[in-house]
């Protein structure tokens, strides 16, 4: 097993409700705990609303916790996010740059690859244009050609493994599922417990912002199945 | 500062800069027409109509504009940056005063070109470059800190309270007015012409006319005191920015 690099001891993280000076707040995630080892792939599971992406986000160190702690070995950690930072009247070369400077790349790293990137998004000539001209098909093929250079040593995903047209999607998922195979650490959220079950060898189930279960990827959704059920049943 | 933060402010700059351009027919003509307008405006009602000036009316009223307008730009600008760009912020983490940097240095560019503009015009006029030029980037220096340091403030209180941004440009708006940008200060009763030379907007007015209408060295007491304030308010600012940035991810935009 690898060393520990990051660890969640009982994070919650409260948001205001609403932009009013009395609002209240509320608990997104109310007590998570979490331990992610080097490369482990981790899936996280829960319904709607149990705090799958805000726990991303903690992770990602975007937000602090405000009660628990968060241990984490010096790693960079990148959420996964598409068309980060994009603008209409920029040609795709310079976005590429730009998103690849935002995602946490180095700038001769980005220029190195802008072959690379031009290629996997096979936008030919159109590559030097606005991408204000582009359809949206090619808006997300560059989006995800950028997104899948960066080289965080804990890759976060929130539900995006695939994009774009049919041929695009099966090529988009097997260089995710390439990149998730190479000994990669990896944090999963997603709907689709198919992608999870396919993907991750452990998981984490969570349940209005708390962690009900965490361990091997069977005996997790096996309790989480049995829990569908049950809930089910009483209705 | 961590050099790819250097690199990210950099490019950003660059990529504000070039897609502003692009978003209009005349692109980077507008740089420099919109604040000629606006001066044009001034002129016709201050000077033309009220007759407020004297003969060197208009090279003042020029050189005020044109300083004032890049102060309120980095102040507004930057101010608002944070705010929106609260969708990146809640995506990547990044320390968020990159956002008013980037939207600073944009418009400090944009002033080099109008300012390049208004030493042309004033040679035209009468007033040719002259030997007291060299203290110019000293003057920048404490005007662009002075902004920025108040560009910071804003931007770290907008995104929590965005009703802000219907005052802040109001109350510019009255700094501009007691700052000797459109009138002498002289015009101003003596009984609050202390007040007035407190005020670091004024004296930095003051200094920059001195130098490109008369050749004139800044009073460098009066600048360094300006210069301590700029700093101090840039000290306050960053700091603010930094204490409340992990706020920031939890808003939503």
């Amino acid at each position: 097993m690898g060393e520990i690099l990051i660890e969640l001891e009982h994070v919650g993280i409260a948001f205001s409700a609403g932009r009013s000076v009395v609002g209240g707040r509320f608990w997104a995630l109310e007590d998570v705990n979490l331990q992610l080892r080097r490369g482990e792939r981790l899936g996280v599971i829960g319904r709607n609303g149990a705090g799958k992406s805000t726990l991303l986000r903690v992770i990602a160190d975007i937000l602090a916790p405000d009660r628990g702690r968060v241990r984490r070995a010096p790693v960079t950690c990148q959420l996964l996010s598409l068309s980060l930072g994009f603008v209409p009247h920029l040609s795709g070369r310079d976005n590429a740059v730009l998103s690849g400077l935002m995602l946490g790349l180095r700038r001769r790293e980005i220029v190195k690859r802008l072959p690379a990137i031009r290629e996997f998004s096979e936008l030919g000539d159109f590559f030097d244009q606005p991408i204000a001209t582009y359809s949206s098909g090619m808006n997300m093929r560059l989006a995800f050609s950028v997104a899948i250079q960066v080289e965080p040593d804990v890759l976060l995903i929130d539900e995006v493994l695939s994009v774009g047209d049919a041929e695009f999607q099966q090529k988009s998922g097997a260089a995710m599922a390439q990149r998730m195979g190479e000994g990669q650490t990896v944090v999963l959220v997603s709907h689709d417990e198919s992608q999870i079950a396919k993907r991750c060898d452990r998981v984490l189930w969570i349940e209005h912002g708390r962690s009900v279960l965490e361990g091997g990827r069977d005996e997790v959704f096996a309790a989480y199945h049995n829990d569908l059920h049950l809930v089910a049943d009483k209705r | 500062m961590h050099r790819h933060l250097i690199e990210l402010i950099l490019f950003s700059t660059y990529a504000e800069l070039r897609a502003e351009a692009a978003r209009s027919y005349l692109g980077l003509i507008w740089w420099v027409l919109e604040p000629a307008m606006m001066m044009g405006a001034f002129w016709l009602v201050f000077d033309v109509i009220l007759h407020t000036g004297g003969p060197d009316y208009l090279p003042f009223l020029l050189i005020g504009m044109t300083l004032w307008q890049w102060m309120k730009s980095c102040i507004t600008h930057g101010g608002y940056a944070i705010w929106s760009n609260l969708a990146m912020v809640r995506q990547v983490n990044l320390p968020p005063i990159v956002f008013p940097l980037i939207a600073m240095l944009s418009d400090t560019v944009k002033f080099m070109f109008i300012f390049a503009l208004l030493v042309g015009i004033l040679w035209a006029m009468g007033y040719p470059p002259n030997a007291a030029y060299w203290a110019l980037p000293i003057l920048f220096l404490a005007i662009f800190a002075a902004a920025a340091g108040a560009g910071f403030v804003v931007a770290s209180i907008v995104p929590l309270v965005p009703d802000l941004r219907f005052v802040i440009e109001q109350v510019l708006t009255v700094v501009m007015f007691l700052s000797g940008v459109i009138f002498p200060l002289a015009k101003v009763p003596p009984g609050l012409q202390w007040l007035m030379a407190l005020n670091p907007v004024a004296v930095v007015m003051d200094d920059a006319r001195g130098i490109l209408m008369h050749g004139q060295l800044p009073n460098w007491i009066g600048l360094g005191k300006v210069g301590a304030i700029a700093l101090a308010m840039c000290a306050i600012g960053s700091l603010t920015v930094h204490r409340l940035a992990p706020r920031f991810p939890k808003l939503a935009g």
